[in-house]
């Protein structure tokens, strides 16, 4: 079977896009899955750093379209999480060095070779938008409870649309707390804004920044509520639809504090 | 006695309608519908300016509570005009008819 191309986009830079494709992308080759994670940002790249392989880099993404390599010399296989691979962005490169033929091919080859092509898509809606939406199947749009990050997201959604692709919503660094105070907009507002399908909502979680310092990717984390979220996610991509969404919650409830007394509370949960 | 906790409810309940997360859900709903539909807000005025002409042609309204607002629904987005009707202004044949019987009251 032929794997399947997700671009994970969001419009606004910031929002999570890199810790969401390293994420969701680890958590779906610990699900029996073969993996590659691509770098489009030409020029910034970052996934490298943030799952902690830019040791090893020898060739790029760049490389690996102009056949400079070929695409298993530009994989980079990650030593802890079996069938994970990085195809790292050049950084010496601008966006204008690809065009959208060049990833179609790419991406017709990685097809055959993996189960899923993840591609962390450069913030904003020039040519590495373009490029990296290319040759997509499906698309997440990463979006964060702030006017900025939704408006942003509602314009790459229409893009979305322009090229037939549905996307879905991963809502992430909610602060259940504000959101109950009503000081956050809630999930349910930004959908209600978005009009969009939800696939899932990460709270936000100081685990992310201990994650990216070490290089170490957050679902490998023990008790860490965004690496459980995205877990999630990918378990609802690897096919588990009907697996709930479950919305963050601040623990503060009597029965959470009561529990967390009697010492039984579980963090972030 | 005074009841405290039902003070500090409504308090709560107050605080909850003007946080700001309302506020922000709101001010989107507006700059993605005019993101969208690129209206200006010359273009806007002079709508404003137009349909009160055309309003007062046929009844008499209060000029300062004309409100045009564009509003979400589900797939589309509606132009709402909302104003406040004094009274209606008769319609030209009737002016005729009124003035015909004046010019006849008169000659009589």
């Amino acid at each position: 079977m032929e794997g399947k191309v997700i671009v994970i986009t969001s419009g606004k830079g910031g929002v999570g896009k890199t810790t969401a494709t390293a994420s969701i992308g680890a958590a779906l080759a610990l699900e029996d899955n073969r993996v590659v994670v691509m770098d489009m940002d030409i020029g910034l790249r970052n996934l490298d750093v943030v799952m902690g392989l830019e040791n090893r880099i020898v060739f790029t993404v760049v490389d690996a379209v102009n056949g400079v390599c070929d695409i298993k010399q530009a994989a980079i296989k990650d030593r802890r999480i079996k069938d994970l691979f990085l195809i790292p962005a050049s950084q010496s490169d601008n966006k204008d060095v690809l065009e959208a033929e060049g990833m179609i091919k790419l991406c017709g080859e990685l097809r055959k070779q993996y189960d899923y092509i993840i591609i962390d898509c450069p913030a904003g809606i020039e040519k590495g938008f373009q490029n990296a939406v290319a040759a997509a199947d499906e698309a997440l749009v990463i979006c964060t409870p702030e006017v900025s990050a939704v408006r942003d997201a509602d314009r790459i959604i229409g893009l979305l649309y322009a090229r037939s692709i549905t996307p879905k919503l991963v809502l992430n660094r909610i602060v259940p707390q504000m959101v109950e105070r009503g000081d956050m907009l809630s999930h349910d507002d930004v959908v209600e804004v978005l009009s969009i399908e939800l696939i899932g909502l990460v709270p936000l979680d100081e685990n992310v920044v201990v994650s990216t310092n070490t290089g170490v990717p957050a679902v490998l984390q023990k008790n860490s509520p965004a690496g459980e979220a995205f877990q999630r996610i990918a378990k609802r991509i690897n096919g588990d639809v009907d697996l709930p969404i479950e919305v963050p919650k601040s623990g503060r409830g009597l029965w959470k504090k009561l529990a967390r007394k009697i010492g039984m509370g579980r963090r972030g949960a | 006695m005074k009841f405290k906790f039902i003070e500090k409810f409504k308090e709560r309940r107050k605080r909850k309608k003007n946080a700001s997360g309302g506020i922000a859900k709101k001010r989107l709903q507006f700059a993605i519908i005019y993101d969208k539909l690129e209206v200006s807000d010359t273009m806007l005025q002079s709508l404003h300016q137009d349909i009160l002409t055309v309003i007062s042609k046929y009844f008499e309204i209060d000029r300062e509570s004309l409100k045009i607002d564009i509003k979400p629904t589900e797939d589309l987005s509606s132009l709402v005009v909302n104003t406040h009707i004094l009274r209606a202004k008769p319609s030209s044949a009737k002016k005729k008819k009124l003035a015909a019987q004046k010019a006849s009251q008169k000659k009589q």
